[in-house]
């Protein structure tokens, strides 16, 4: 599974926003983020929801989009940021 | 808890901790019974009528209309998450929310349902320039 995974939807604006910043983060640090639509993708949907009591404490207890999680060290941030604390939260 | 309830002369559906003394629909008065929710749901599939996206716009604006909160101005925005709201509700059954994930629990995720209750949000409460989880409601402008 990937270290770094974006949780996000296809019709969510704050994802919108924050795409074109996580491929601009992809090219400038090599660092890969998997993107996972969970909206039309329950099996995506599924693995989001499995991280339930990591994510919700950290994103005003819920499940919002998009969500970005390191498996690793279990960091989460979630919402629309600036690319320094995406960066960040990627390097961890 | 919350209960349906059904008027027993125009079969309204009512669903809260206790229905209204009046009947919206007839004006009838303490006309409300409870029930369960089967029946409930049987009747309210009565009405075929569908809500579009336009209608669904017209009613989140009567909604804000001189409330502290309105539409957000940002069309395009507004577009996509509407988009979202109704491709949710096509592929799991109810309007929810396109920058939140359902729970799978039935009863939670009432609470994802557009419009929801956004004034007890971090991203409303207090905030000067607060909106809903997801952007489709903003707090009013002055000039709004």
């Amino acid at each position: 599974m990937a270290k770094l995974i974006m949780f996000h939807g296809r019709e969510c604006p704050h994802c919108k926003v924050m795409m074109p910043l996580v491929d601009k983060l992809e090219k400038e640090t090599g660092l890969s983020i998997e993107k996972l639509e969970v909206w039309h993708n329950e099996k995506n949907a599924d693995l989001m929801r499995s991280y339930r009591d990591i994510i919700e404490p950290k994103c005003g207890g819920q499940l919002r989009t998009p969500t970005f999680f390191n498996t690793e060290n279990q960091d989460v941030i979630c919402g629309e940021m600036e690319y320094e604390k995406l960066k960040e939260w990627a390097s961890g | 808890m919350k209960k349906f309830y059904r008027c027993h002369v125009c079969n309204d559906i009512h669903y809260g901790v206790k229905p209204p003394e009046i009947c919206p629909t007839c004006s009838a008065k303490n006309a409300y019974v409870e029930t369960n929710s089967d029946e409930a749901i049987k009747i309210c599939s009565y009405t075929t009528k569908s809500i579009n996206k336009q209608e669904f716009l017209k009613a989140i604006e009567a909604l804000s209309e001189n409330k502290e909160f309105q539409v957000n101005p940002d069309k395009e925005k507004v577009s996509m998450l509407i988009e979202g709201i109704f491709q949710n509700e096509k592929n799991h059954g109810l309007k929810y929310c396109p920058c939140r994930l359902s729970s799978k629990d039935p009863k939670k995720d009432l609470m994802l349902v557009c419009p929801c209750r956004f004034f007890i949000h971090e991203t409303y409460k207090n905030k000067p320039d607060g909106e809903c989880w997801c952007g489709l409601f903003i707090r009013r402008k002055e000039n709004g």
